[in-house]
């Protein structure tokens, strides 16, 4: 028991040492890489702890190791052109003028509903209240909101096509069924829900429609009261 | 920048100084346990082997363990611990025929387990 707790306080002050010396973003937004040397460093600092068979040396090594490499990796990240792109990879615009990008979002491993779910928690409802939206390189989101967009998010939209697929859930939130909003489409130009990116609809009527690759429209549907 | 440079280096130099010491000092500790251990076969071979042979040759690895214990991994040590105390006790017995493979299996030991530090393609896969 003594020899455990000796050998895990010794890799504590090791990996202490290491992570300071790694620097701030380290413990906090990481590059990939970042990530990566994290997820070792911790595997490799709990096999000589728990394991007293194994020289203590063995897991020092290999932190030190990972560190060289750590510092090699930001060697090539700080001074190399356009090595920054490989090794963390670039901000991805998502959402512009234009409305939603599939492309940009694919790219990422993302779709429309992850999207809306990363504006709503900056606090933007409506895809039409906001003018740019993008994942930074180590993944976090930020968002430009139009001027007013207080005034177009007066009522929380919900999904009605998500890439091609109508939700039927949300379907019948609205008290309507999928002809009325089938005419919409085609009110709007397009041919059928097939073709459709997103279709969202808040409580007051109004209707973001963005065909894929194109750019989006918003109507407002002539509903006598509010739904919700 | 700077910084980062320095620090490289000096992990990079400490990390194949540490390599290089550690190659160097398992296969000189070896090479004298393997010369110990050719000379106990030598006697156990001619009939003229001792049980105080034995407890010296012990001794003599039970200082080198001391510090190979920081270097290799201690279930290798376990098993010369296991294989010599095996040969010393035949000896006590005098059953000389009985300890010759055990030291033979400790001379291959002292052989292989060095080479298991040496930079090989099949030491890295």
């Amino acid at each position: 028991m003594g020899l455990i707790i000796i050998r895990t306080t010794f890799i504590f002050i090791t990996l202490f040492i290491v992570m300071r010396l790694m620097g701030k973003r380290q413990i906090g937004e990481m590059q990939p890489y970042e990530l990566v040397i994290t997820l070792i460093i911790a595997d490799l600092a709990c096999i000589p702890m728990g394991d007293t068979s194994i020289p203590l040396l063995y897991g020092v090594v290999a932190i030190l190791t990972v560190y060289l490499l750590h510092q090699i990796v930001c060697i090539i990240d700080l001074g190399v052109r356009g090595a920054k792109t490989v090794l963390s990879g670039v901000p991805s615009i998502v959402l512009n003028r234009d409305g939603v990008d599939d492309t940009q979002l694919k790219k990422n491993n993302l779709d429309v509903t992850d999207l809306i779910e990363s504006l709503r928690v900056e606090g933007y409802f409506a895809l039409d209240a906001v003018e740019y939206a993008l994942y930074e390189a180590e993944g976090t989101f930020s968002a430009l909101p139009k001027k007013n967009y207080q005034a177009l998010q007066k009522s929380l939209p919900v999904v009605l096509v998500d890439e091609g697929k109508f939700d039927e859930k949300n379907i019948s939130l609205c008290k309507r069924d999928k002809g009325y909003f089938l005419d919409v489409i085609k009110q709007l130009g397009g041919k059928n829900e097939k073709d459709t990116l997103v279709m969202t609809v808040d409580g007051a009527g109004k209707v973001y429609w963005q065909e894929r690759n194109k750019k989006y429209k918003v109507i407002n549907l002539d509903w006598e009261d509010p739904l919700w | 920048m700077v910084r980062t440079i320095i620090s490289a280096f000096i992990t990079l130099a400490l990390l194949l100084g540490v390599s290089f010491y550690e190659a160097s000092y398992v296969q000189n500790k070896f090479d004298e346990f393997y010369v110990s251990l050719h000379a106990l076969k030598r006697k156990t071979e001619l009939g003229t082997v001792s049980y105080t042979d034995g407890l010296s040759l012990r001794e003599f690895w039970d200082d080198h363990k001391v510090t190979m214990h920081i270097w290799i991994p201690h279930t290798v040590l376990y098993e010369i611990d296991y294989q010599l105390d095996e040969a010393i006790g035949l000896i006590y017995v005098k059953d000389l025929e009985g300890a010759l493979p055990k030291i033979e299996v400790l001379l291959g030991l002292s052989e292989n387990v060095p080479k298991g530090y040496t930079l090989t393609l099949g030491n890295i896969f």
